[in-house]
């Protein structure tokens, strides 16, 4: 497949990118150092160290803001005027598009673990179980491209595209009450528990440290219908606009 | 007067700008009180960080006139570069002044206990135009207004965090509490400190100093660069 | 052979009619040269061309195909320079080249040799690991056509690619142009350069308003349009012109006095220069003459006229 091609040069030009890097690699990178020697020695409720429990966090929270790369690449090359070069290639752009969806996501997920890597041997944060923490931070990074992408489909200028994937990212983080407490009431609540991706995955991380699997994969497979329904909704949007 | 009213409508030209400009300053008046810290409600404490935001936003305008090659025409036309450079700021420092007024001012009507608003107003103001220097001064080494404000936006990240106004400094290893004090959220989070807790005058003028003095370094270093 | 074939195509976007009926036959081994003022419709034909953009009506029929003239298999054989630079900021100029061999099918060592090929055609041989934005523009426009190349395209597709660049890299891609003529490529190539039409096309095609308005070699064209030819004689003294005997010259039109500079409009061919000047010699004092022949210009003006129409091109 000519697609297969393109894999190795989409990969480059993401790391390339150095500001993705900057923004999901080398601030979290200061962010966890900085709060591991602040929280050094204190522990949660659950017993928890909670340099464990801010290492987590700071994973998953810029997972959120791992779909931007392949925002900027899909918009890039086929809704500027890169398209009519793009389309007149012997290839399916569709599955170009997923290609670069697929080297999107591994590449979120490469830096979630590479800042696992970082936390664990670096900072001596205990990371239970790898594999868990890998699929969920995998869930996030697809949930987070999908987002982004029918942000891009639906809204005709893409700045205001781009603006509104910011504001998935940062308003998740703001509900999920990690900057002030929210006021309580059923909406506020929902937003913070079941109706956030973020809470979601940062209680089935916890909840399998805790050996509690049911709600751990309860968790999990709210996600995963998630972004099941959001992904068609993405190919119904992105058939239009890529057709 | 030109470039000052035109700097005005391009300000709340773009709804981006729009939204930072207008709602998220006035969100901050609405947002709950800490229970231990921070001492002044949460909008208040965060305030800063919007203030840090709004002044790249507004500083990147001048970049994009850089960009597009606007300032090269400008540099023909009868207005100094200096003109050019001071009605913008001073376009930019009337727009955060208005802000640093609602904000508080608004907060007073909403019944928000800000302990001393005249004096908190105050410092805001001096934390904007430390914040819009240093926008200045950030811009001034970058040919692209997205690659400028996306790089200025993690560098907010990390002040933001490291200079205590996330975490109260006094959690902070001895070692971090020395570097948080180059930081101008350092002093923007002493003078909120003293707003609440304060008597000495002189700690308060001292703050502002401090952040006085950022603001004239780095419009110094800021306005170096022409086209 | 017809390499390409559009027969009757239409193209409306909402209710603006963009393409009207267009026929247009491309023959092996030419180099067509499509003219036409902004808003013709010139970028939208290429589009319905490739497959971008689909069209209402009419076919379109491609290496002999056209139940799908746009399959894979044909746009193997055809490359596109688009007017835009569109290569990847992010990779190398040798990377870029490869990105586009490898969609094209092409492996290994093969693949290898073309990059370096179409690197070398383009006068980027030592520079195919820098990446574009340490390129001038020349550079950029020429790495933008080495992309189209790496396959040896049978049909190349160039829209106005000499855009915005110095008169020296400009020469070195009608050149590059002229060569994959002889190595038997056709090529369709829009500008608004007349005289980079008159340099290399074997054949012009004038638009306007989405129609083809005429088409033939430059030299059809000049003879079908132009009845005239011009002579403008700067002389010292300009009350001693005797314009009634030239206006009595055989093929002279008409005869204009204008300060020092006396302008006779004569039939075309007529032949009559000599005599002019002789007669304007003897009595006023010849300082400068120039002699205008209509050109591809002239004959472009006349047929879309010589107002600015500022339409945009969907």
């Amino acid at each position: 497949m000519r697609v297969l091609s393109t894999i190795k040069f989409t990969a480059l030009r993401m790391i390339r990118n150095y500001i993705v890097l900057i923004l999901l690699l080398v601030v979290p990178i200061i962010l966890i150092t900085f709060f591991s020697f602040i929280l050094s020695g204190v522990v949660t409720e659950n017993g928890v160290p909670y340099i464990n429990e801010n290492a987590m966090i700071m994973v998953l929270v810029f997972q959120l803001f791992g779909g931007s790369i392949v925002m900027y690449l899909i918009y890039h090359d086929l809704f500027t005027e890169n398209k009519m070069r793009m389309y007149a290639l012997p290839f399916n752009q569709t599955m170009y598009a997923f290609s670069i969806m697929l080297c999107g996501a591994l590449y979120s997920i490469l830096l979630g673990i590479l800042l696992m890597v970082y936390s664990q041997f670096v900072l001596g944060v205990i990371w239970k179980n790898w594999f868990w923490m890998i699929y969920i931070i995998s869930l996030m990074a697809i949930l987070s491209i999908i987002v982004c992408l029918i942000f891009t489909f639906s809204v005709k200028n893409y700045k205001i595209a781009e603006r509104l994937s910011e504001l998935y990212g940062v308003g998740f983080v703001v509900l999920a009450g990690l900057f002030f407490p929210l006021p309580r009431n059923a909406i506020f609540d929902f937003l913070g528990s079941y109706g956030n991706p973020l809470t979601l995955s940062m209680g089935a991380i916890r909840d399998m440290s805790l050996t509690n699997t049911s709600s751990a994969w309860f968790q999990a497979n709210i996600l995963l219908g998630v972004i099941a329904i959001l992904f068609m909704v993405m190919l119904l949007l992105g058939r239009r606009r890529i057709g | 007067m030109t470039v000052f009213k035109f700097a005005l409508k391009r300000s709340f030209s773009n709804i981006a700008n729009l939204v930072f400009l207008t709602l998220f300053p006035v969100a901050c008046i609405f947002l709950p009180r800490g229970e231990e810290w921070p001492f002044l409600p949460y909008g208040y404490q965060y305030f800063g960080i919007i203030i840090l935001f709004i002044g790249i936003r507004l500083a990147a305008i001048i970049l994009e006139d850089r960009e597009k090659g606007v300032v090269k025409r400008l540099a023909v036309a009868p207005i100094s570069h200096f003109n050019y450079l001071s009605q913008n700021l001073l376009a930019y420092s009337v727009i955060l002044i208005l802000q640093c007024a609602i904000v508080v001012y608004g907060g007073v009507l909403f019944g928000q206990e800000l302990y001393q608003p005249g004096w908190l107003f105050l410092l805001y103001v001096s934390f904007s135009f430390a914040s819009l220097a240093i926008a200045l001064a950030w811009i001034s080494i970058y040919r692209k207004k997205d690659v400028a404000f996306l790089i200025y936006m993690s560098l907010i990240f990390i002040v933001v965090v490291l200079g205590g106004l996330i975490i109260p400094v006094e959690m902070f290893p001895d070692l971090l509490k020395r570097m948080a004090v180059i930081l101008p959220t350092y002093w923007l989070g002493q003078g909120l400190n003293w707003v609440v807790f304060g008597e000495e005058i002189l700690d308060f003028l001292i703050i502002n100093g401090v952040l006085w003095l950022y603001t004239i370094v780095f419009v110094v270093i800021g306005s170096t660069r022409k086209i | 052979m017809t390499i390409a074939s559009i027969q009757g195509v239409v193209k409306r976007y909402g209710a603006h009619l963009v393409l009207d009926y267009i026929d247009l036959d491309i023959y092996e081994g030419e180099i067509i040269g499509l003219l036409g003022p902004n808003g013709a419709g010139k970028t939208t034909l290429i589009q319905t061309l490739t497959g971008i953009t689909s069209f209402e009506r009419g076919k379109i029929e491609i290496f002999g195909q056209s139940k799908n003239p746009f399959s894979n298999q044909n746009k193997e054989r055809i490359g596109l320079v688009t007017q835009g630079i569109t290569v990847f900021e992010e990779l190398t100029a040798k990377e870029n080249l490869q990105f586009f061999a490898g969609v094209y099918g092409l492996r290994g060592e093969e693949k290898k040799k073309r990059v370096e090929e179409a690197l070398e055609f383009v006068g980027l041989g030592d520079k195919g690991n820098k990446t574009p934005n340490k390129f001038s523009g020349g550079m950029k426009r020429r790495l933008n056509i080495a992309c189209a190349l790496t396959h040896r395209p049978k049909l190349l597709i160039m829209d106005e690619p000499t855009v915005g660049i110095d008169p020296q890299s400009r020469n070195y891609i009608l050149e590059a142009v002229k060569k994959l003529r002889e190595n038997g490529t056709t090529i369709l190539y829009t500008t608004h350069y007349m005289e980079e039409v008159q340099a290399i096309a074997s054949r012009v095609v004038i638009m306007d308003q989405g129609q083809i308005i005429k088409q033939g070699t430059v030299d059809e064209l000049i003879q079908m349009v132009q009845h005239e030819e011009k002579v403008k004689i700067d002389v010292t003294d300009s009350d001693k012109v005797p314009v009634n005997e030239l206006e009595n010259i055989a093929g002279v039109k008409k005869v204009v006095v204008s300060g020092n500079q006396i302008t006779i409009i004569s039939a075309f061919d007529s032949g009559n220069l000599d005599r002019i000047i002789t007669l304007v010699k003897e009595h006023a004092g010849v300082l400068g003459i120039q002699a205008d022949k209509p050109n591809l210009e002239d004959v472009f003006l006349t047929l879309t006229g010589k107002e600015l129409r500022d339409k945009e091109e969907a």
